[in-house]
């Protein structure tokens, strides 16, 4: 079985097409640049290498065609036919309240997204756009959505309610959503795989740590809490996302600078962060900073250290217990000294680390000693072959 | 037809805003200007978007990227490789005929004009036209990025298509477009000049000085600038100008209030003299000279 899984953004789309059997990328690639005359794409397969296109390209659905036509080309292409595509996977940013796993689309369920719309401006549309346009070009084929929001769906109340008014819950379903559920459930079921435990018995604090960041509790399997809520920006300090912080202080700058509320949001989402306080929203430039002494480096770090320490701590007592911690994501799974330092913070847990082993990179890999009472993880995140899963089982 | 490049022809404030809109929503826009004036066009856009940043607005990738789109020109052939014509020049007839035709000859036929003024007729600047059915009036607010609606007319004979393309291109700049029927100074020119007269009347009869009368219509009505400091912003000339066309067409209920008409005799135009309702520092003139025309 064959499975394309397509993630559109604003202005770009990834894909990977995976033999199933087997889990195989076949070939995977990017379009980047969409609604404009240079557009590029990059792609890479299987047996062929990487060939890069430079081309006008204003649609998804022209971007989508493209991706398809190097799936099938002559000489690079991976397979005969669009026909071999058992079904398409694909990346859908908000499930509300109304998509609590993933779904096979029909036109009810993109009238349902449609209504999401408000909830991911940004992403949403570009979403649908790409379901719609493989409805058009790949009739026949099955579409699943696998929500990025359905992981945490399993939260308990207490946890997603925001305390405001409730009216404003019944009214506009305002409420703690969290996002990269499809990366957090992956590393609840490879954890337990590297742990040779069924997830079921373990209660696992999972760091995704890339430029945008949340923490998952993840008890017996299922999310209980999270750090993200209505939107990305709650939660962790990020590159260039400000995570929490008290909502008065907002009015306050808005008055000072004489600013609107679009211009707050944007501080908070893209001035803000790593960004904000030193200047980079990259990590790895952090950490060269704090070799050279670079004060604000230095303070960016420890904040941003800080802040997942005390969302550990808050999980912990949330499950009232820890098995393992993970690290994944960009940050999370190359940031020797953050783990180090986090691990050294959270001693108190029983946690000692391997220092040797906390030096490895792209692999998936136990950093703790064996006496350890807590096991801590580097576990390179894939998030596209969970939709991948998902789109095999669901349309069987 | 997509409308993916767009020429605005004018880069004083108001075409300088709109290309900056546009850009800003991803349309390439070809910034037409005659005059040394129109040069640093793109100097001012990026003092523009910098004064954006520095709020937040925007960020630095964000400032490249719109700046990347724009490309100012002093030659109207470039013309030929647009999909939507912009003009946003000076509110004189003979002067915006002028390029309309002079646009018309080098324009692929199919292609939409706006035309921004509130005061010049749809209708009147379509006759110099062959493409009389693609002239859209689109009266766009300054600020233009930061105004969210737009008032759209047509003239007799504008096409329901030529209309329908104004629509998804003023939808796409971010705006709210509300249509109404053809008529000199269209609504929001006409209620403010109305506001204006009307608390100038109030000043002259002595009902309370300028700062009292200026706050409490401000402050009541929840807005950034009170009836004086627009005028003494946009200049009491041009103020007095509007009236007396409003008063040509509508009659005396807009006739100017003889203080208005003694201020501009007295050289007392707002921030670019120094003194209008308020008195201003050479620094506030020096930075509305900066915001506004060139």
């Amino acid at each position: 079985m064959k499975i394309f899984v397509l993630n559109c953004g604003s202005s770009s789309v990834k894909y990977k097409l995976y033999e199933m059997e087997t889990e195989t990328v076949l070939a995977d690639g990017k379009v980047e640049r969409i609604g404009q005359e240079n557009a590029q794409i990059t792609h890479q397969s299987m047996n062929h290498g990487e060939i890069e296109k430079t081309m006008p390209i204003y649609e998804h659905t022209v971007a989508i065609s493209e991706s398809l036509n190097l799936l099938v080309h002559p000489e690079v292409g991976v397979i005969d036919s669009l026909d071999e595509i058992t079904g398409v996977g694909h990346r859908v940013l908000h499930g509300g309240e109304y998509f609590k796993e993933s779904v096979l689309v029909s036109d009810k369920e993109l009238a349902l997204m449609d209504e999401l719309r408000e909830l991911g401006p940004l992403h949403m549309p570009a979403n649908i756009t790409g379901i719609r346009a493989c409805q058009k070009i790949m009739p026949g084929t099955p579409q699943v959505a696998v929500f990025d929001t359905a992981f945490h769906s399993t939260m308990p109340k207490r946890a997603y309610l925001y305390a405001i008014p409730y009216d404003l819950y019944e009214r506009y379903r305002v409420r703690k959503y969290g996002f990269h559920g499809t990366s957090h459930k992956y590393i609840a079921g490879r954890v337990g795989q590297l742990m040779g435990k069924d997830p079921a018995e373990l209660k696992v604090i999972s760091c995704h740590l890339g430029n945008g960041a949340s923490i998952a509790a993840i008890d017996g399997g299922i999310s209980v809490d999270t750090s993200m809520g209505f939107t990305p920006l709650e939660g962790l300090m990020m590159g260039t996302r400000s995570g929490d912080i008290d909502p008065a202080a907002l009015d306050f700058i808005m008055e000072k600078e004489n600013v609107p509320m679009s211009n707050i949001n944007s501080m908070l989402n893209k001035h803000s962060g790593l960004y904000g306080i030193a200047g980079v929203s990259d990590m790895r430039d952090i950490e060269k900073g704090v070799l050279e002494g670079d004060k604000m480096c230095q303070i960016a770090f420890d904040m941003y250290e800080y802040r997942i320490r005390k969302y550990i701590g808050g999980y912990v007592a949330a499950m009232g217990g820890v098995d393992a911690i993970v690290f994944t994501a960009g940050i999370g799974e190359n940031t020797p000294s953050l783990r180090s330092k986090l691990c050294e913070s959270l001693s108190y847990l029983g946690i000692t680390l391997d220092e040797e082993r906390n030096q490895t990179r792209g692999q998936d890999i136990e950093i703790s000693t064996p006496d350890s009472k807590v096991k801590v993880f580097i576990i390179p995140t894939d998030e596209e072959v969970v939709i991948a899963r998902d789109t095999a089982a669901i349309i069987g | 037809m997509d409308i993916r490049k767009i020429a605005v022809l004018g880069a004083g404030r108001l075409g300088r805003g709109i290309a900056e809109n546009a850009a800003s929503k991803g349309y390439d826009v070809l910034l037409f200007s005659q005059g040394a004036g129109g040069q640093d066009a793109l100097k001012r856009i990026e003092k523009s978007l910098d004064r954006k940043l520095a709020k937040w607005a925007i960020t630095e990738s964000e400032k490249k990227m719109i700046l990347s789109r724009i490309s100012h020109t002093l030659d109207l052939k470039e013309l030929s490789k647009v999909d939507l014509v912009v003009e946003a020049t000076i509110d004189h007839f003979y002067t915006k005929q002028e390029l309309l035709r002079t646009a018309d000859h080098l324009c692929r036929p199919d292609v939409v004009f706006i035309a921004t003024s509130s005061t010049l007729q749809v209708s009147d600047l379509a006759r110099g036209i062959t493409r009389n059915e693609l002239l859209v009036g689109l009266h766009f607010i300054p600020p233009v990025p930061e105004v969210p609606v737009a008032e759209l007319v047509r003239g007799f004979s504008t096409s329901e298509r030529a209309v329908e393309i104004a629509k998804k291109f003023a939808a796409q700049m971010g705006k709210e477009i509300i249509e109404i029927n053809e008529s000199p100074g269209l609504v929001n020119p006409r209620a403010l000049i109305s506001l204006i007269n009307e608390a100038a009347y109030m000043l002259d009869e002595g009902i309370g000085d300028a700062a009292a009368i200026e706050t409490i219509i401000k402050e009541s009505w929840g807005m950034t600038q009170g009836p004086f400091e627009m005028a003494d912003r946009l200049g009491l000339d041009l103020i007095l100008n509007w009236m007396e066309q409003m008063q040509e067409e509508f009659g005396d209920r807009y006739a100017p209030c003889p203080l208005i008409r003694r201020y501009v005799r007295q050289k007392r135009l707002g921030v670019k003299t120094r003194l209008g309702f308020f008195p201003y520092t050479a620094e506030d003139t020096i930075a509305l000279s900066q915001e506004q025309e060139d």
